[in-house]
């Protein structure tokens, strides 16, 4: 039979982001693929180099789109690590509660993006509207619904606005009791099912040897292999919380892994807002104007867990105002860029949305 | 996770019984950098894989511009003992080329792309590294090369807006063009620290 050449991307509802799968398919099945980002390249690493540290903060949110605060957060924690910063104790528990929601917003979002590739718009719709409850919360507490430019190295830039865990509570509340509805509308619908059974496996040595860490990796080696148990960051070795594990990967594990988070990323909320102390928020990190801050010099690497896996940032500072050299390391660089070139071909040509979808592959993050 | 500190010392332990450590920086309990003799690099990733090591989290490269050298930097990750390994190598500026460490990593192929593209680093080994990844139809040395400018990169790429006059005034009020301009140089002569 002929070979031909298809396109994934960038207009295809299957594909989230600027970015393209060029697949060669025989009948429907693929026989060659491969990922070609760049369509969303912003130039952020030398943009970072170019601006002082404080100013960053306005640049770091944009590296990933729909996740923005690990962003600020592996760079904060970076900033911090140079300094031998201790920051206040209340900062910790508002970092965990906004890096929390966050993940509740994305996993939710990549769980509606589940109905686009498998044509069930419904499930999309009221993931999108439970997204937007969310980013109405953001925008009490930071003043933006989408990038927040509020976890800032030394602390948070203010306090909880007075009233909010009301909202929080309630909207937690209203997730919880619609739990088993978000469940029968994707992971139990037959049609959903028939889709993602099965499909897409992603053994343990694939994740060593792609290098796939997140929930791809942990639903294939059967450990609880999260930052967030390793090594805790924040005050994540304070709160009790599960990692949903498995032993064999597939689309539907992997999907099944995201909903057991969801539960957990609400129970630590909860216990943030219980156990959140009083006191400062944030601590100065210089003296003076804060553009003529400076860090002393050295090198480190601080990552945080996304809800794509390890998402971290190589950060260089050699004693100046400015940072001498950023670098961003992309939780969807394995699964996205090597993952498609590799494991991909011998699929079919509609599984090819469902890796996208169910791996977690962030283009803006890729690109850079 | 109690003992992560004895972790450093293990593995810093284990590292310098037998290879050759130019410099030793503990960042802290789950941090350590290794910097090496570029000879050094591949057998030391493989001794850490061996011994548990066995992700590669982070490969890129840094300019140090007045040593004339390139600074290469592979983070390496294990789970069952959480440290991160920085391992550094300086290498020539003028002729960067580093053996690629595929066989070692295999997912370091698109970083080594990516570092070539960025950098200029070759990786001979790599099958594909000279393929272009990002940057379509790049034509200018590496950008994020330090002598990189992207003022002077955008201005002889592209034409050169000019408004002299400011748009039409209805009002017939008086142009504000050379406020705004001043205002501009202003915030330039923040950015760059006060310089004047």
């Amino acid at each position: 039979m002929k070979e031909m050449k298809l396109f994934l991307g960038p207009q295809h509802p299957g594909m989230h982001g600027n970015a393209s799968v060029h697949m060669y398919v025989d009948g429907d099945i693929i026989k060659k693929s491969f990922l070609l980002p760049g369509m969303l390249h912003r130039g952020f690493e030398k943009g970072m180099e170019r601006h002082s540290w404080i100013n960053n903060i306005s640049l770091i949110p944009r590296v990933c789109v729909v996740e923005p605060d690990i962003n600020e957060m592996a760079f904060a924690m970076g900033v911090e690590k140079l300094l031998h910063l201790e920051i206040p104790e209340r900062a910790h528990y508002i970092r965990m509660i906004i890096l929390e929601l966050a993940r509740l917003s994305i996993h939710l979002m990549a769980y509606g993006g589940l109905g686009s590739p498998t044509g069930l718009y419904t499930l999309m719709y009221h993931a999108h509207a439970d997204r937007n409850t969310i980013l109405n919360i953001f925008e009490k507490i930071t003043g933006h619904r989408v990038y927040h430019m509020y976890i800032v190295p030394g602390g948070v830039r203010k306090d909880l606005p007075q009233g909010i865990e009301k909202d929080i509570h309630s909207f937690l509340d209203d997730l919880e009791s619609r739990y088993e509805e978000y469940r029968d509308l994707g992971i139990n619908n037959p049609t959903v099912l028939a889709r993602i059974t099965d499909t897409i496996m992603l053994p343990a040595e694939v994740v060593w040897e792609l290098g796939v860490t997140g929930i791809g990796m942990r639903s294939a080696v059967n450990k609880a292999y999260d930052l967030r148990k390793v090594m805790p960051y924040a005050r994540y070795d304070q709160i009790e919380f599960d990692v949903p594990i498995a032993g064999y990967s597939d689309a539907k594990t992997r999907v099944d892994c995201k909903l057991q988070e969801v539960v957990q990323s609400i129970g630590i909320i909860r216990q943030c807002l219980a156990k959140m102390p009083e006191g400062d928020v944030k601590v100065p990190i210089g003296r003076g104007q804060s553009m003529r801050w400076t860090v002393p010099s050295g090198h480190v690497y601080s990552a945080v867990e996304s809800s794509r896996g390890e998402f971290g940032y190589y950060i260089v500072s050699d004693g100046g105002t400015h940072p001498y050299r950023i670098g961003v390391r992309g939780a969807s660089y394995p699964q996205g860029l090597l993952g498609i070139e590799k494991y991909l071909p011998g699929t079919r040509l509609d599984d090819a949305a469902l890796w996208v979808d169910t791996m977690g592959v962030c283009s803006p993050e890729i690109d850079r | 996770m109690t003992n992560s500190m004895n972790n450093v010392e293990f593995i810093s332990n284990l590292v310098e019984n037998s290879y050759k450590i130019v410099k030793k920086e503990v960042v802290d309990q789950y941090q350590v950098s290794f910097v090496v003799e570029k000879e050094d690099v591949h057998s030391l990733l493989s001794f850490l894989k061996t011994n548990g090591w066995k992700q590669l989290s982070y490969l890129s490269a840094i300019d140090w511009i007045d040593d004339n050298k390139f600074e290469l930097v592979y983070i390496v990750f294990n789970w069952d003992k959480p440290v991160y390994i920085q391992i550094r190598t300086l290498i020539d500026r003028d002729n960067p080329v580093m053996n690629s460490i595929l066989p070692v990593f295999p997912g370091c192929k698109y970083y080594e792309r990516e570092a070539h593209e960025f950098f200029g680093i070759k990786f001979p080994g790599n099958p594909d590294f000279e393929k272009q990844l990002i940057l379509e139809n790049w034509d200018d040395m590496p950008p994020l090369r330090k002598d990189f400018d992207p003022r002077a990169y955008s201005d002889s790429k592209f034409a050169k807006r000019e408004y002299t006059e400011d748009f039409v005034n209805l009002n017939g009020q008086k142009s504000k063009q050379k406020e705004r301009e001043l205002q501009k140089e202003n915030i330039i002569k923040v950015r760059n620290g006060g310089k004047k």
